[in-house]
């Protein structure tokens, strides 16, 4: 955006803005959403297990913070991010849910999750070597198995904080509940992967952890 | 605002979901990075004004209420369960349109596929 069309940008609150001012926000805004993105992507898509579906949802997440929340200061910006993004991911399985009802009502076989194929998603190889890329492609894999298949509040307080790094009070905000409901569901969600994932491959995840 | 993971699984977990972060390709970092600039867009725009809508809204809510109470006063003890209009919002909502097309397609399929059993 040149300074011409910055100057006559329009607040949240409908009011303009001077053009520095216009500028100054579309870069903090441009650089906060640069840095989340990807990680923004990678958590919606492991929520709902596709990539096309999961770019729209960040799309959306990302319009609808800068429609309605840049005017909010910067720290808050993530927090809200988030909210959105899990309340589109959220919105996404009960469309799913209802879709799949009317599909057995017109006699088709709803869509398998299961038919989901990670390997075939995963993105390109940037020059590993075969054996390493295999070994994180089957990790990354499991991982994701393990985490789709947490209850839904678990999953995404595990992935708001440890994927994204939220706090516990970020996270908090952006699952909208109590500080200690996050930790309850963080804590239920280690414990379950833990014990998933030790189960099914030591050699990654918990070999490291008795020595 | 930050979490660090403090413990091994925690610590090779988000270094094997960074992994994945870092192999994101091309064209999906294209598509992310247009989708930023489309919504940088909407700081040019004036904000919509919803608010001016809303005592219409709710006086054509409140109408519509009315009007079904006083047709059949029974209606409202058969309005279908809170399930069903989740469901009615849901297929109401942004994506309805697309998903009622669809649906329209596997009507046309079933009937062509119960023409072809009959021929």
């Amino acid at each position: 955006m040149d300074v011409s069309t910055a100057v006559f940008a329009v607040s949240c609150s409908g009011t303009p803005i001077t053009g520095t001012r216009a500028l100054q926000k579309e870069r903090q805004l441009n650089q906060f959403l640069a840095e989340v993105e990807r990680r923004a992507l990678r958590i919606a898509e492991i929520g709902i297990r596709d990539r096309d579906e999961a770019l729209d949802l960040v799309q959306d997440a990302m319009i609808k913070l800068v429609r309605s929340y840049s005017e909010r200061s910067r720290e808050e910006w993530a927090p809200l991010f988030y909210r959105i993004l899990q309340n589109g991911v959220r919105d996404w399985h009960r469309r799913q849910a209802v879709r799949n009802r009317i599909m057995v009502w017109f006699g088709k076989k709803p869509s398998d999750d299961n038919d989901y194929d990670v390997i075939a998603a995963a993105p390109d190889p940037i020059g590993r070597a075969p054996e390493e890329e295999l070994s994180n492609s089957e990790a990354m894999q499991s991982l994701e198995t393990a985490v789709y298949d947490l209850p839904s509040r678990q999953r995404e307080a595990f992935m708001l904080r440890m994927f994204e790094g939220l706090d516990v009070a970020g996270t908090a905000v952006a699952m909208g509940c109590s500080e200690g409901s996050v930790k309850t569901h963080y804590s239920r969600a280690i414990h379950t992967l833990r014990e998933q994932l030790e189960e099914h491959r030591p050699q990654e995840y918990g070999s490291q952890e008795g020595k | 605002m930050m979490n660090k993971p403090d413990d091994t699984f925690e610590q090779q977990a988000k270094a094997t979901f960074d992994e994945s972060v870092d192999k994101l390709d091309a064209a999906t970092l294209s598509r992310l990075n247009r989708s930023r600039h489309k919504a940088l867009a909407e700081l040019q725009r004036p904000r919509r004004q919803w608010t001016h809508w809303m005592p219409a809204t709710g006086v054509a809510a409140a109408v519509l209420v009315a009007v079904m109470m006083l047709q059949s006063p029974t209606a409202v003890d058969d309005f279908p369960a809170a399930a069903n209009v989740t469901d009615m919002e849901i297929l109401l909502g942004e994506d309805s349109i697309e998903m009622l097309e669809d649906l329209e397609f596997y009507s046309w399929i079933d009937t062509a596929d119960m023409d072809s059993d009959v021929g």
